[in-house]
């Protein structure tokens, strides 16, 4: 109970009038940086950064961190609503929170999304809460073997389900392993698959390859129907969005169990984008509504917005308690501490006490601000899908171009992002699906390096995947859950009558 | 002094020191890019930053400055970017030794020949750490630990592959006649926190990626690779400070100096002037107290290479480097 | 008109190609077992032939099992219509830069549907390329291309 007198403590230096304001500033740019695809949280932070050196550090990190809560539900809202993610964890969104929209109702989509996302959040503090001391402990569990083994759970959670033929599912995959592998490779240091072109040494962007993909190319499947291209008539109501939360709780389990997976996937260093497809994934298997996902199933948003930001939250403790930074955001911030004078580490906890649980304390109500404003936000969002198609067409267009250059400043990058939006058109519209190449070519390398990096300890015995307990379990789990469809499908085949249930 | 010859002086300082005035005279008249080869929060980061807050809030430019990190490909995206600039002025890279040694063990699209060496201006130390509860106290006792065991047993961690850590790995490998596994990681931060969780044995951080950990008591230095010890300042831990650390050389491993440099380039074929311009700028911002407290809060050297000092260093280094690279079989055949 | 056939087996062609060229690519890298542990070539090496292989697969299947009409006409027309000004917006950045590409784009959406006068289609194509300068180039400091006829104003 020392943490929550500790937290008590915090919530006094949190709550003045002044730290408020910061909240609401630091939550509405962050909003405004997640919406716009291109632009992420690590611009709002380094542009703020400056800006904090004359503050408190508490003041200073109370405002950074709001303006990441803002970020991370700011980032919904276009994958909800035009099928770009702008950050890799709201991928997953867009799976049900897209179609869910195009159906006519983007305000349910939207207030499912940050309603779930809200708890998620609140899970993820209320780990920080009850057991910071400790967590940190797990984290450092996690050595190359044990990387891996996450990185092939989150894979195996989520390949091999869906409707789509396995081989063009497989094709997808091996393309998104590819690209993750073009540019320098952290092990060897030797360049590898730039085909000659010497800019492509920095590696295919994720935000590059999404917006030609998704952006793009969901654009181009929808300019082919003629019902698309009218617009959506969705009433906008204030009662839908309280509707949709009151119902939320009917979904307590798959909020729950997001949530777990959301703070797991935190602290170990899976992270929130493996986070959100594994639990997309996992709900996808375990949900009597099966068929409905990837057509509008709520739990398909819940799913990935819960443990996302569940993640999100979560990770922020092991980049104090042990100096790691879990995302770009967060390495920004890690850069501010440390010019704040203050090192991030285990010490950070005893020495700077007043610092930590203002933070802590701050977290709870920056998501409480952030939350509250979101949902103010809803309608005017929603009413964005009255815009007909022939004018929100270019706008899109121009914002994907616009996204793609400024990730660095690369004309190649927009080149890059038109040639992926073709090829999304030709996937979409011939069933190949997306997911598996984006989930590879964001953790494909990672999971590439835990590898390699484990070969060099091991020497080249495979045996180290199954030498400590932990990492046997991991591998196992994901074995289990590789081998499930088959073993079902068998198991179906047997007793014919299970079959015929739909 | 008659009359004449007054006029003999100021005609003299007329026809040869206004040109000159007028030459180096070069203000930029536009936006200034700083470009940071490393990610948001990386060192390189850090003093990229550093550098554009001292001339930001000194007003040594009229014109505003912007960072841009350009990290990919270990740095190799921000100099190739850097490259294909050539003759703009207002593209300023800031790096490390990897642009010179980069070159010698990847197939990347750059040589340092490709850029304007300003300066390097400030030279961050290298530690060789150990867990904490490791049994060694001291150098000896930790590399007959070593090689008390097979060949590969023990496993070395660091930042990149084939960069300065591996390097480093590698003399330390021949002064010592041991044999380390490398493992590389992306950045020294995760290779600390793998020091901490005891997958790796040692590691060889700078200062400031491991000061958090050596406070928080998950990893402690062994011997600090510098000529002398490191400056006095405050107390790390309870005990000590970076100045209770004995260099490699007073411990027993005999690597005298290991340093790794913080550089500043301009694109190639840049005038004389704006080169001058941009030395003159970076001496400025050395002189600022803001400066010293940025040396001071990284427990790095403080160090102002130009002109024909900076190319007589890049060349040793290359040397030295080239040596190793050779051995090891790293280099890339053209 | 486009049938099944001639899309499927463009698109098993086109990752086909791509797989074929991470094979060819990363055999420079060195594929198998090293010193240095497992070479830099051999997940690449390996990622390439599973795209070759499902690709010549997908193509097979596609030329046997394709819907005849994947693409109609009117559906052929519509994506066109979107398709190929964007192109043209795209390609025509490094000439003029973004700020008057946007603006034209815009321009010409909103007159080619014919919604509203030339007039409000004029504002709304300043107003997008003001937005643009003020949210990135502005508040966020990211210099969006000018393009080369920027560069000869002096941008």
């Amino acid at each position: 109970m020392e943490n929550l007198e500790a937290l008590m403590h915090g919530f006094d230096i949190a709550l003045s009038g002044n730290h408020i304001f910061l909240m609401l500033i630091g939550v509405l740019l962050g909003i405004l940086v997640g919406v716009l695809p291109g632009l992420g949280a690590p611009n709002g932070v380094s542009l703020l950064l400056p800006l904090t050196f004359g503050m408190q550090p508490v003041s200073a990190i109370i405002l950074l961190s709001s303006m990441y809560w803002g970020a991370l539900f700011g980032g919904s809202v276009t994958s909800i609503l035009f099928n770009i993610p702008g950050e890799p964890s709201s991928v997953a969104t867009t799976f049900d929170g897209y179609p869910m929209a195009r159906d006519g109702r983007p305000t349910t989509a939207l207030a499912t999304a940050f309603g779930s996302a809200a708890f998620g959040a609140l899970a993820g503090v209320v780990l920080i809460t009850l057991s910071a001391s400790w967590v940190a402990q797990v984290a450092l569990a996690f050595g190359p073997p044990e990387y891996f083994a996450v990185y092939f759970l989150a894979f195996a959670s989520f390949v091999g389900m869906g409707g789509s033929p396995p081989i063009k599912t497989l094709v997808s995959l091996a393309i998104g392993f590819a690209l993750a592998a073009v540019g320098i490779d952290t092990v060897s240091g030797s360049v590898r698959l730039t085909m000659g072109i010497d800019e492509l040494v920095k590696g295919v962007n994720f935000v590059v390859a999404v917006m030609g993909l998704f952006g793009i190319g969901e654009l181009l499947i929808a300019v082919e129907d003629e019902f698309h291209v009218k617009a959506i008539s969705s009433k906008v109501e204030w009662r839908e969005v309280f509707r949709t939360l009151a119902g939320l709780p009917r979904y307590s389990w798959a909020l729950l169990r997001s949530a777990a997976i959301g703070c797991w996937m935190g602290i170990t260093p899976g992270g929130p984008t493996a986070a959100s497809f594994m639990s997309y994934g996992i709900a996808k298997r375990l949900s009597p509504r099966r068929a409905n996902f990837g057509k509008g199933e709520p739990e398909g948003i819940i799913a990935p917005e819960t443990a996302d930001h569940a993640a999100g939250t979560s990770a922020l403790l092991p980049m104090l308690a042990l100096g790691i930074p879990g995302s770009a955001t967060a390495a920004v911030m890690m850069g501010g501490l440390m010019i704040w004078g203050l090192n991030p580490g285990p010490m950070l906890f005893i020495e700077q006490k007043d610092f930590v649980w203002g933070l802590i304390a701050s977290m709870y109500l920056g998501n409480v601000v952030a939350v509250v404003l979101v949902l103010l936000t809803v309608p005017i969002f929603a009413a964005l899908m009255r815009v007909p198609f022939f004018i929100i067409a270019p706008v899109i267009v121009i914002i994907c171009t616009v996204g793609a250059y400024s990730v660095s400043n690369s004309y190649l990058d927009v080149m890059m992002m038109m040639g992926f939006g073709i090829l999304g058109y030709l996937f979409k519209k011939l069933h190949y699906p997306l997911a598996p190449l984006v989930l590879a070519i964001v953790i494909g390398d990672k999971a590439e390096d835990a590898f390699r990096q484990s070969m060099l300890m091991s020497r080249g015995s495979l045996g180290i995947f199954f030498a400590k307990p932990l990492v046997t379990t991991l591998i196992l789990l994901g074995a289990a859950l590789l081998l499930m469809p088959v073993i079902w499908r068998t198991i179906g085949r047997m007793m014919p009558r299970t079959q015929a249930r739909p | 002094m008659s009359q004449k010859s007054k006029f003999a002086a100021v005609a003299f300082v007329l026809a040869i020191g206004l040109p000159g005035a007028v030459r180096a005279a070069w203000q930029p008249a536009k936006p200034i890019e700083f470009i940071a080869t490393a990610g948001p929060g990386g060192g390189t980061d850090n003093f990229a930053r550093a550098v554009q807050n001292i001339i930001t809030k000194y007003k040594l430019v009229e014109q505003p400055i912007v960072v841009v990190n350009k990290a990919g490909g270990s740095g190799a995206e921000g100099y190739t970017y850097t490259k294909s600039m050539a003759g703009d002025p207002y593209k300023i890279v800031f790096g490390t030794s990897n642009a010179w040694t980069q070159p010698m063990v990847s197939k990347v699209a750059y040589n340092y020949t490709d850029l304007t060496p300003i300066a390097a201006m400030v030279q961050d130390e290298f530690l060789l750490w150990v867990k904490q509860d490791a049994p060694y106290q001291n150098v000896q006792d930790f590399f007959k630990a070593v090689a008390a065991k097979p060949a590969g047993d023990f496993k070395m961690g660091g930042a990149q592959s084939k960069d300065t850590d591996e390097t480093l790995t590698r003399m330390i490998d021949k002064a010592a006649k041991v044999k380390f596994v490398y493992i590389p990681f992306k950045s020294g931060a995760e290779a600390a926190v793998q020091l901490a969780g005891g997958h790796i044995d040692a590691h060889v951080n700078n200062p400031s990626e491991s000061i958090g950990q050596w406070k928080g008591s998950t990893q402690r230095p062994l011997c600090a690779f510098s000529p002398q010890r490191l400056p006095d300042g405050p107390k790390v831990t309870a005990t000590q400070n970076w100045h209770d650390i004995l260099t490699c050389v007073e411990s027993g491993l005999n690597i005298p100096q290991f340093q790794q440099p913080r550089t500043v380039w301009l694109p190639g074929k840049v005038t004389a002037d704006q080169a001058a311009f941009y030395v003159d700028l970076m001496k400025k911002v050395q002189a600022t107290p803001e400066w010293k407290e940025y040396i001071e809060r990284t427990s790095q050297t403080d160090t102002f290479l130009t002109g024909d000092a900076f190319s007589k260093f890049i060349k040793d280094d290359i040397e030295r480097t080239h040596k190793i690279a050779a051995d090891e079989g790293w280099l890339i055949s053209n | 008109m486009v049938s099944g056939r001639s899309l499927e087996s463009a698109t098993a062609l086109i990752t086909g190609a791509f797989g074929a060229a991470v094979v060819v690519s990363s055999l420079d890298n060195g594929i198998g077992w090293s010193s240095a542990g497992v070479d830099s070539g051999t997940f690449p090496f390996v990622v390439g032939l599973t795209i070759l292989a499902g690709s010549v697969f997908n193509l097979v299947q596609g030329w046997l099992h394709a819907r005849p009409v994947i693409l109609r006409p009117s559906e052929l027309r519509r994506l066109s219509i979107l398709f190929f000004p964007t192109a043209v917006f795209v390609g025509v950045i490094p000439l003029i830069g973004i700020y008057p590409a946007s603006a034209f784009y815009v321009f010409g959406a909103l007159a080619w549907h014919k919604r509203g006068s030339l007039l409000d289609a004029a504002l709304a194509a300043i107003g997008a390329a003001l937005a643009l300068y003020l949210i990135f180039e502005l508040t966020f400091q990211i210099s969006l291309p000018r393009g080369m006829l920027g560069t000869a104003f002096g941008f």
